[in-house]
């Protein structure tokens, strides 16, 4: 077997067929909704004058700020739930969990849906939510309540309740793999020195997750902006978050309204993935191990 | 090393006689489904005594050492630390510390944070913390440690960061599961002595894990061997060196040759056993009964008890073949074939000219008192 070495001519002939992909359908499209976001007047062309004349009108919309606004609150009430509950799934099953059997098989349970699309998983809900979907009839049933619940489907609720059981594993499998690294011996040595178990975990195992926590965060963070399907399938025609707005937009051929949309929603999620960084650096995980 | 020397703490109770042990094991048994990893074990550990058990892998040892800390419950038996019950306790309530085979260090914390780590849990003001952490680290040697993560440290520096972790509380009994066996082997002569110092200064009882029987017998006041979940021997190191108990203690303890065979004759205070390679004379044991006449039996001689400048007195005599010559400094070990194929091995004070040369057949004798009649055939 011979080996690359780094800097040799060969390393970066490797590299080109991927840089010629990534620049082609990322780099490029990207320039060109910029490039478009910035276009004046009322022609589509390449010769349009550049200008904030798209940006100056999207800001000067009260509707379009507070969709941002509700975009941003949905977001953040999304990587709290997922976050919470996904940190509580991964401790069970790498904790508590002491049979191979059993965690292989949870396992396979929180993993199989996702071999569906994204798509057909949001649409599966609909019969959950609906007037006379399944947690109404349970609801009547159980004598909880007299008439079906109209608030689940089509509402901001039953948004975030889909949304909470297709990115919920994205905010877990992060921290499963971190909790995996922790060494039985960091615990057990915190307790004889005494740490209780609930200090354990607050001085030990979950500063030692906190880099699976981030990673988790900003992937449901930048699913769950860019997440238009759900949003329309879930919420029907009421209610919208930024994305849809691209998507009506686009729909309705206003081109440059959509870059300037897609323009400010990649900008927060460029943000986003920023402040993300601060707090743990990804590209250092593993080497203090 | 001089931080950890305070007074000897008062606890005994007015009023009682002796202070209480550091800790007693009585009959502690642990399984694992089928697998007993702890067999009826029972062990006394007197004020500040340095106790270290010796076995092969898997032998229980370590298993012992984690239901003394409370990290595995035994399914039998009680754990008195202190003279108080302590069986049911969790490890944060046991007047103990630990340290770990790879020592066990937090990642993310820095030297000075985690050494003191245990006296933050016990609620000390921060500035007494500050204060004895900054005495331990400097006499450790690793005062310009403080604000590194471990990941930075070398072996040794890692080994005197968790020692000083788990010793900063002061505990009534320090626990060592093969403390020193990740530092390498030029550093472990320098460490164990270390060790031994301190614990005496100290006061604190220690005990240690190991399976290297230079470490149990340099540093033990108290050695116990393991074996097959079950204490095969406890003692001084003299004894165990000198009196193995059984033919696992003889075969695993270095430079004991041993024999298997009938009881043939019961003499006045010798015994004469029959064995594959020949008839010798073995002492009776002084508390036991004797063995039945024709019972299995076994007994060991040890290496440097064998002499092949052959008198009277060496009664019990053997020819065997030279195959090899270990030279260790201090002895000359020859390696010698029996007639049923075992290896005898025969040392010399290692300052003495070289005789001896693989392929020379030579009369081996030794003494009968140099025999030692080992209770029933085990190992």
């Amino acid at each position: 077997m011979s080996t690359i070495r780094i800097r040799s001519p060969a390393s970066y002939w490797l590299a080109v067929p991927a840089a010629a992909w990534m620049l082609g359908v990322v780099v490029v499209p990207i320039v060109l909704l910029v490039w478009v976001s910035f276009w004046g007047g009322r022609a589509f062309s390449m010769a349009s004058p550049l200008t904030f004349d798209n940006y100056a009108r999207f800001f000067a919309n009260q509707t379009y700020l507070k969709l941002a606004l509700s975009t941003i609150v949905h977001t953040a009430t999304l990587m709290a739930v997922t976050g919470v509950l996904g940190y509580c799934i991964a401790y069970f099953l790498v904790m508590k969990v002491k049979s191979p059997g059993w965690r292989l098989a949870l396992f396979l349970a929180f993993i199989v849906p996702f071999w569906t699309s994204t798509l057909i998983r949001a649409i599966a809900w609909v019969p959950f939510l609906g007037v006379n979907g399944v947690i109404n009839q349970t609801l009547m049933y159980v004598g909880a309540t007299q008439s079906p619940i109209e608030a689940f489907l089509y509402s901001r609720a039953g948004i975030t309740m889909a949304q909470v059981s297709l990115y919920t594993m994205l905010a877990a499998g992060p921290v499963v793999y971190m909790l995996n690294a922790i060494a039985p011996q960091l615990r057990e040595a915190a307790m004889t020195l005494k740490a209780t178990p609930f200090v354990v975990f607050r001085r030990i195992v979950f500063p030692l997750t906190l880099p699976g926590v981030v990673i988790g965060q900003v992937l449901v963070f930048l699913n769950v902006m860019s997440d238009f399907a759900t949003v329309a399938t879930i919420g029907g025609n009421k209610h919208a978050l930024l994305s849809n707005l691209v998507l009506l937009f686009y729909e309705g051929s206003q081109i440059r309204a959509a870059s300037v949309v897609a323009v400010l929603l990649m900008l927060c999620m460029l943000v986003g993935v920023v402040v993300a960084l601060r707090v743990v650096d990804i590209r250092r995980l593993g080497a203090d191990r | 090393m001089d931080a950890l020397a305070h007074d000897p703490v008062e606890d005994a109770a007015p009023g009682k006689a002796r202070p209480p042990l550091d800790l007693e094991l009585i009959d502690i048994r642990k399984r694992y489904g089928d697998f007993t990893a702890v067999d009826g074990v029972s062990l006394k550990v007197s004020k500040g005594q340095f106790v270290c058990l010796l076995g092969p892998s898997g032998c229980g040892k370590t298993t012992t050492l984690r239901c003394i800390a409370g990290l595995e419950e035994p399914d039998d038996g009680e754990i008195l630390i202190g003279g108080k019950e302590a069986t049911k306790d969790p490890p944060w309530q046991r007047d103990i510390a630990m340290m770990f085979q790879d020592f066990a260090l937090f990642p993310h914390m820095t030297v000075a944070k985690q050494v003191g780590f245990g006296l933050e849990m016990l609620r000390r003001p921060k500035a007494e913390i500050a204060r004895r952490v900054q005495h331990i680290l400097k006499s450790f040697e690793i005062a310009v440690l403080a604000d590194r993560k471990p990941a930075s440290l070398s072996g040794g520096q890692r080994q005197r960061v968790a020692l000083a972790r788990a010793m900063i509380t002061e505990p009534r009994i320090l626990l060592l599961d093969e403390p020193i066996g990740a530092l390498d082997y030029s550093l472990r002569e320098t460490v164990m002595l270390e060790l031994k110092l301190l614990q005496q200064r100290t006061g604190i009882s220690f005990i240690w894990v190991t399976h290297d029987q230079n470490e149990a017998f340099s540093l033990g006041d108290l050695v116990v061997v393991m074996n097959h979940a079950r204490i095969e021997q406890q003692g001084p190191p003299e004894e165990i060196l000198q009196r193995p108990a059984t033919a696992f203690v003889a075969g695993f303890v270095q430079g004991n040759n041993v024999f298997r065979g009938r009881v043939k004759e019961l003499l006045a205070g010798a015994l004469r056993i029959e064995t594959p390679v020949g008839t010798f004379l073995v002492p009776r044991p002084l508390a036991a009964p004797p063995p039945m006449l024709g019972s299995e039996v076994s007994f060991s001689v040890r290496a440097e008890q064998i002499t092949d400048a052959v008198f009277e007195r060496h009664v019990n005599r053997l020819s065997a073949v030279c195959t090899a010559v270990e030279y260790f400094g201090a002895v000359r070990r020859h390696v010698f074939e029996r007639s049923d194929g075992e290896v005898l091995k025969y040392d010399q004070f290692g300052a003495h000219a070289a005789r001896i040369v693989p392929g020379l057949r030579l009369v081996l004798g030794w003494p009968a008192e140099a025999a030692v009649l080992h209770a029933g055939v085990g190992g």
